[in-house]
């Protein structure tokens, strides 16, 4: 029953976002505003999927997580969205930091292919280090900035807390615990609804800067 | 047992035949429609095969294997058509909607001699529910593309993005009608209302400033 609660509640909140994302797009016709639209979108309609399946069979799909391919498509557009939103200064910017994104991604993508299929995982952790890398270079240089650009710090750190809580939530669901509050798995799926939320108007102050 | 080889050999031919006999003009809208039946055929050939590599029952295969199958089978064509002859944005839409119209029929026709043509009721409800779902996974698709393709910046990710739009429309589409019960008529009338809020949709955004680049 959690699990229910926890998908649809996350589903409403897409959904929410998403409509917030191409209101905004629909008064500022700009790109950022478009890609965060499709990312909330096919993000919504994976959960949507995912919901579906749960409240109509009482169980989760056994054989292939089209859900899964919806989610794979909304990251690709939030990788998108991230190289967007960057300057050519920030491109041509560097900082050791970012490579914590592989140096954490890695072994855990090896470890959730133990435990999991290849493919997907691949997609997954690959598209979301890159992203994470981008996001960690995007904050260190916005920090760096003096003038209005440093609220683009907003941006790179809420995509950051989106990746590390997925990276929490996979981890999370290796070790199923049980259909109760008391697994990790509901708090870092909870935690992850707040921060797709909070995407939106980090995002508004990003394109604003 | 059906023989759709068969069925699809009986339909296409006088479709290849008028095709050669009307003209450049509208050559290509045989060939797209024969596409459309053809990418039919072998997402048929290609559930059989999936739904055995993973042992799935009827249910799994129709709500999780067919919708990623059938859907990826109906892009190919559209895709090969962008690569290679780089068409105009409104015959990329037209040629989509064509693709997924022949899909329709042929799937349509199979299911007709599977379970028989009395029930007119049953099978305007299937055509305008299941037929309809195809062309607008189509057009979800195709109006996609024309926005996509004509920015470099988003070619990629945004004809993976429609893909994963359709195949999940799709699935959800599936799941109401394997569920069974008065859920499937939301099915059913779930590609018209569609429709229906995409033309809303359209008229909203129709003075978006083109972009190029």
């Amino acid at each position: 029953m959690i699990e229910l609660i926890d998908n649809v509640s996350q589903l409403a909140v897409t959904f929410a976002a998403g409509v917030g994302a191409g209101m905004s797009f629909y008064k500022a016709r700009s790109q950022p505003y478009f890609l965060l639209t499709c990312f909330f979108g096919t993000f919504t309609l994976g959960s949507l999927h995912w919901s579906l399946y749960m409240l109509l069979f009482n169980s989760t799909p056994q054989v292939f997580y089209v859900s899964e391919l919806a989610w794979i498509a909304s990251f690709v557009f939030l990788l998108t969205l991230d190289f967007t939103l960057s300057t050519p200064g920030e491109r041509r910017f560097h900082h050791p930091a970012a490579w914590l994104a592989p140096v954490i991604g890695v072994p855990l993508m090896i470890f959730y292919m133990t435990h999991g299929e290849i493919l997907g995982n691949l997609l997954m952790c690959g598209i979301t280090m890159v992203a994470a890398w981008l996001s960690i270079r995007g904050m260190i240089f916005a920090r760096r900035q003096n003038d209005v650009r440093r609220n683009r710090q907003f941006f790179h750190i809420a995509v950051l807390s989106i990746i590390v809580i997925e990276y929490g939530l996979w981890t999370a669901s290796c070790f199923w615990v049980s259909d109760t509050l008391t697994n990790p798995y509901f708090w870092f799926d909870f935690l992850l609804s707040a921060s797709l939320f909070i995407l939106l108007p980090a995002t508004r102050k990003a394109v604003e800067a | 047992m059906t023989y759709i080889e068969n069925v699809f050999v009986c339909i296409a031919a006088p479709l290849l035949v008028a095709m050669f006999c009307v003209g450049k003009k509208h050559f290509r809208v045989f060939l797209f429609f024969i596409g459309g039946m053809s990418m039919c055929l072998l997402s048929a050939y290609l559930n059989t095969f999936f739904a055995g590599y993973y042992n799935a029952d009827l249910q799994d295969a129709t709500t999780q294997i067919a919708p990623v199958i059938e859907e990826i089978m109906k892009l190919l064509p559209i895709l090969f058509y962008l690569l290679i002859f780089e068409p105009k944005p409104k015959e990329v839409f037209a040629a989509m909607l064509i693709v997924a119209a022949g899909f329709a029929t042929f799937e349509n026709t199979c299911y007709l001699i599977q379970n028989g043509a009395a029930e007119l009721s049953f099978l305007l409800i299937r055509g305008f529910g299941t037929g309809a779902m195809h062309i607008i996974c189509g057009a979800i698709v195709g109006s996609g593309m024309v926005y996509v393709w004509q920015r470099s910046w988003l070619k990629m990710a945004g004809t993976f993005g429609l893909l994963c739009a359709a195949i999940t429309f799709h699935a959800a589409y599936n799941l109401l009608i394997a569920y069974g019960g008065s859920v499937q008529f939301i099915a059913f009338a779930l590609p018209l209302l569609t429709l229906v809020i995409g033309r809303i949709l359209g008229k909203l955004l129709k003075h978006l400033p083109q972009q190029p680049n």
